[in-house]
Formats: C-alpha cells, structure tokens, sequence
C-alpha cells in the first residue's frame, strides 16, 4: 500500500494539469449556480411554501438537474483512469514497480474522489448564502451532502471499473454513461410501475431521484448506506481483479 | 541473478515463448536478438513482472516472479519497448515520482533522482515537460527511470529503436557503462548492436532459443559467408587466382563471357568475421596482382538470418549451446 500515496499525488496532477478538469469544474459550477438561483427564485416569489419545502431540500433532491450534471461529469473523469494508461504503455511502468493492484486501484480511485468533493466544495458558499437570509438546518444540510458523496462514489466506482475493463477511452466513457442512465431510468420505474408489485420495489430500491430526496430531507437510512457501499465496493473490486488478470492476458 | 526454467507463454493458439530456459550471471551485460516477432519483448515482460508465464519458472534475484512477484519487482529496473512516459509531466517530477513509487527512501531521494539524470544525460532538460522532449531524450529519461532505484538489474527492450546515429553510440555507451554497476539484460534485433554491448547473446527465434554463448562466437558467426566479383579478364584465370587466396574455399564462376566474368568465391567457415572481412581484401589485391579488372565486389551474407543459420546448424552439430 505504500504505493498508494505517489500514485494519487501524480493522478492528482495528471488531472488538475489538463484543461478537462477546469472545464468540468466550470461547467459543473454554472450548471449548479443557475439552479440555485432558479430555486431560490422560485420559492423566494412563492407565497404558501409547504414546512417540509426548503431551497437545500429541492436543490439537491427535487430537481432533475443535480443528476443530469452528473451523467455529463462522470464518464469524462473517470474514462482516462486506466484505459488512458493502457493504451499509452505507461500502465507497463506502472504495474513493473513494485505496487499492488489494490494500490494502484484505490490510489487512483482516491484520486477521483477528490475531484469531486472539490467540485462540489464552492457549493458551499450557497448555504452561507441561505444562511444570510433564513435559517439552514445543519444536520439536513450535513444529511444531504453525505448523499451527494455517496452517489458521487458509486458513480465513480462504476467509472473506474469501466475503464479498467476497456482500452479505449471513448468506450470507457460510454459504458460508463450508459450504465448510470441505466440505473437512473430503473429508478423513474418507480413513478410508472404499480405500488406493491416486486417491480416497483426493486426500482425504489435503487432509485437515485429517491435516495437523494430522502438524504436532502435529512433522512439518512441504512438501506441505502449498503446500496451504495456495495455500488462503491464491488466495482472497485472488479476492477482490481482486471488489473490482476492483465498479467495472464 | 535471473535463471530461467522452461519458460512458455500462450496467447490463446499463438505460442510467443516456446520452452526457453536460460541463466544471467551477475555483472554480464545479455544481447537477446531475435528479429521483430520472435518473443523477445514477451520474454522481457515476464522477466519485468508485467506479464504471468503459462508454464515453467523464473526467478529475478532469488524470487520467483509469480509466488513473489513484489520483491522480484524491487530488484529490476524495466524500460519498456515503447519508453511510454507521461507526457504532462517535467522529467524531474516524474523521476522523483518513480523513485517514490520504487520505495526510495524520501531522505536519499534527491540524491538517487539527481544521479540517474547524471548517468542519463537527462540534466540540461530536468525541467522541461516529458511530452515536448526529443525521441532521443525521452529515451533517455526512460533509461533514467530504469536505474533511479539502484536495481540489481536493469532490464531495457530495444534501447536504441527511433534512434539517430549519434544517439545509438551515445546510448550503448551508457548500456556498457551501466553494466559496471548492474546485471543487464537488453533487446534488440540489431546484430552490431550486441556485438557493440553484451559480453553474453541469446538469439531466440520463433519463440524458441537458437544459440546461447559469449558475444565472440556470435561475432564470429556474423560477417560475410562469401564475396560475389565482377572481374575484367580471362574467367578461367581468374578463377585460379582467387582459389590461391589464403581464406577463400569453393569458388564458383557464375558467368563468363569474352573477357567478363561473374565469381563467387567462398570463405571458409572456421574464420572469424574479421579475417573473413580481410580475405576479401586479399582477393581484391591478388586478382589485381594477376593484372585483372575488378569491377565489382559484393559481400554476402552477414545478416541476422545468415546468422540464425549459421548459428541453428552450429546447434545440430552438437557444439551449440556452450
């Protein structure tokens, strides 16, 4: 595992040092910036507001918005994480050091992680701004943004496991988009499928729009703590076992 | 240092690495040749740990590279076929980055980083970004990385492909160098080249070892087999001069009209390359002697295949494998 540390200081650099990452950050930032204000211009002009109905509440769980931003962010974060490698040789200087897979995988895995929460940290900046003007419930506000760390984890895990099984970028990128779009529309199922048949459970179980709604009314339950282990945990396993399986290729 | 027992590997029908078995002393500098293909870089990659051999054993420093791969890694340096480095990068940055990953420690970093670029000549370009770098110096940074670490081995797969002239000299007087400090095991399908470095030749082809000896005897399977002449003068007499030259065996005249004659004249195997090289010469001289026109002269043989040949019949006769 000592390996982990240079790994995840050079992807770090790697990503921060080309123009995609200030590009995504930018894109990412006007995106959320234009909701927030559409929201708090909605409710600000709304004169009945239900108690249950805040800003942060819809900001982060009653919008479509928040999701499709991240349809757009994830693939290109993650696609160049090994396929980039691959497909340039350096994976064969990488792997000839003496570094274990699950290092090499968590470092980058890390790495990634780190992004995100910086793109998401000026977000903060809108509950102060709320703050100026109402009262923020600090557990709701904490509740949500543990949401949006977790879907933002599984989302990458899944990113990483796509790149480590292709070579090509592009196609990385792909599989990536299609199986969030996958799991996103699985979750709408929710909407259009019949209470109390299993369908309709197994797409309220994983549906995304519902988790996030519950974590941004401050809801953290346990089901979906394991959901979205296992969304983080089985990917990034999956992953170093192609790592590994490369050797016998 | 690496021994290496029965080696194959398979992709899926292909067999790259055909039951190769193999020894590397500490302090010798190893050639494999082979020409593009016959499993070199295969070979080298299972040596680097990059890839698993499908069956026999090989181990790098007394470990073996599948049951203990890490510590087999810890001793080599590798430089990749295609020197892939990341090219966002300043050579010093990514050096420092290799020796943090090879588990240098952070106190004797700066040190082992400014050294290799020393021994590299990599120095005058610390600062400039991998990817706006020459071929030749991303070479270079690519053998700097290989010795960073202080390996016991180092490990290089075509270290002078994509290389001008100068470079080539430049960079086999680094692998000569090199070999005071470490086990070398270099690649190339380039025969001057191991006669240029390698104390010790492997030549693999198709997968399978040919030959195996000390760079001389490989050097003395290589020069040329005959001499092919065009001579202005009575072909019958010509004939007889050459096969009064010391060093020639059979010769034949291939054809002779009026006063031009075509020859082919043979020289004789148990002669080094170098004094096969200077029996041309004396056919020259004594045919000019004779008062003949030499119009043409043409050495044959001397390729990597010639020498494949020469080598694998070597093998039959039962002297082979020394």
């Amino acid at each position: 595992m000592r390996a982990f540390w240079p790994i995840y200081k050079r992807e770090l650099f790697g990503f921060f040092v080309t123009p995609l990452a200030w590009v995504l950050i930018v894109v990412f930032l006007v995106v959320q910036g234009m909701h927030f204000f559409l929201l708090v211009d909605h409710f600000a002009l709304e004169l009945d507001v239900a108690s249950d109905e805040s800003p942060l509440s819809a900001f982060f769980g009653n919008t479509v918005l928040f999701y499709l931003v991240l349809f757009l962010l994830v693939p290109p974060m993650t696609m160049r994480l090994f396929a980039e490698e691959r497909r340039s040789g350096t994976i064969e200087s990488l792997m000839t050091a003496p570094v274990s897979s699950p290092a090499v995988v968590l470092a980058k895995y890390a790495a990634v992680m780190t992004t995100y929460v910086a793109m998401w940290l000026p977000t903060v900046l809108y509950l102060v701004i709320l703050g100026r003007t109402g009262g923020v419930d600090r557990r709701q506000a904490a509740s949500a943004y543990l949401g949006v760390l977790l879907v933002g984890a599984g989302y990458l895990a899944l990113g990483l496991c796509a790149s480590a099984l292709t070579r090509s970028q592009f196609l990385a990128m792909i599989w990536t988009a299609l199986v969030l779009l996958v799991l996103f529309t699985l979750g709408v199922g929710e909407f259009v499928t019949r209470e109390g048949t299993l369908m309709h459970d197994v797409c309220a179980h994983v549906s995304v729009w519902g988790h996030m709604n519950d974590f941004a009314s401050g809801i953290v339950d346990s089901r979906r703590l394991v959901f979205y282990g296992t969304m983080i945990a089985v990917p990034l396993y999956v992953a170093t076992r192609a790592v590994d399986a490369w050797r016998w290729g | 240092m690496i021994t290496v027992s029965h080696l194959t590997k398979r992709y899926g029908a292909h067999l790259a690495v055909d039951d190769v078995s193999f020894g590397v002393a500490r302090g010798d500098i190893l050639g494999f040749l082979g020409p593009n293909g016959a499993g070199k870089s295969t070979t080298l990659r299972i040596l680097a740990g990059f890839l698993g051999p499908t069956s026999g054993k090989v181990a790098i420093a007394g470990h073996d590279v599948v049951m203990s791969s890490f510590e087999a890694r810890r001793s080599i340096g590798y430089m990749p076929e295609s020197v892939p480095l990341y090219p966002e990068m300043r050579v010093v940055e990514y050096l420092r980055f290799r020796a943090e990953l090879k588990r240098v420690p952070r106190a004797r970093r700066r040190a082992y980083v400014d050294d290799a670029m020393r021994k590299a000549g990599v120095v005058d370009v610390a600062h400039k970004r991998i990817g706006h770098l020459s071929k030749g110096y991303r070479q270079r940074v690519g053998l700097a990385d290989a010795i960073v670490a202080r390996p016991p081995i180092v490990i290089l797969d075509e270290p002078t492909a994509g290389l001008d002239p100068n470079q080539i000299r430049e960079t086999r007087q680094l692998v000569r160098d090199l070999g005071r400090d470490h086990t070398v095991v270099l690649s190339t399908h380039i025969l001057s080249e191991v006669e240029a470095c390698a104390t010790r030749v492997l030549v693999i082809h198709q997968g399978k070892l040919v030959a195996e000896g000390p760079t001389e005897r490989i050097r003395a399977a290589g020069g040329p087999s005959a001499v092919e002449l065009r001579v202005r003068g009575e072909p019958a007499v010509a004939k007889t001069v050459l096969e009064g030259v010391e060093g020639v065996g059979e010769v034949t005249l291939l054809n002779g009209s009026g006063d031009l004659a075509r020859l082919k004249a043979g020289l004789a195997k148990e002669l080094g390359a170098d004094d096969r090289t200077r029996a041309i010469e004396r056919c020259v001289a004594a045919l000019v002697a004779a008062g003949l026109g030499v119009r043409e002269v043409h050495a044959d043989g001397g390729s990597l295949e010639d020498v494949f040949a020469s080598l694998t019949r070597d093998a039959a006769g039962g002297g082979g494998r020394s």
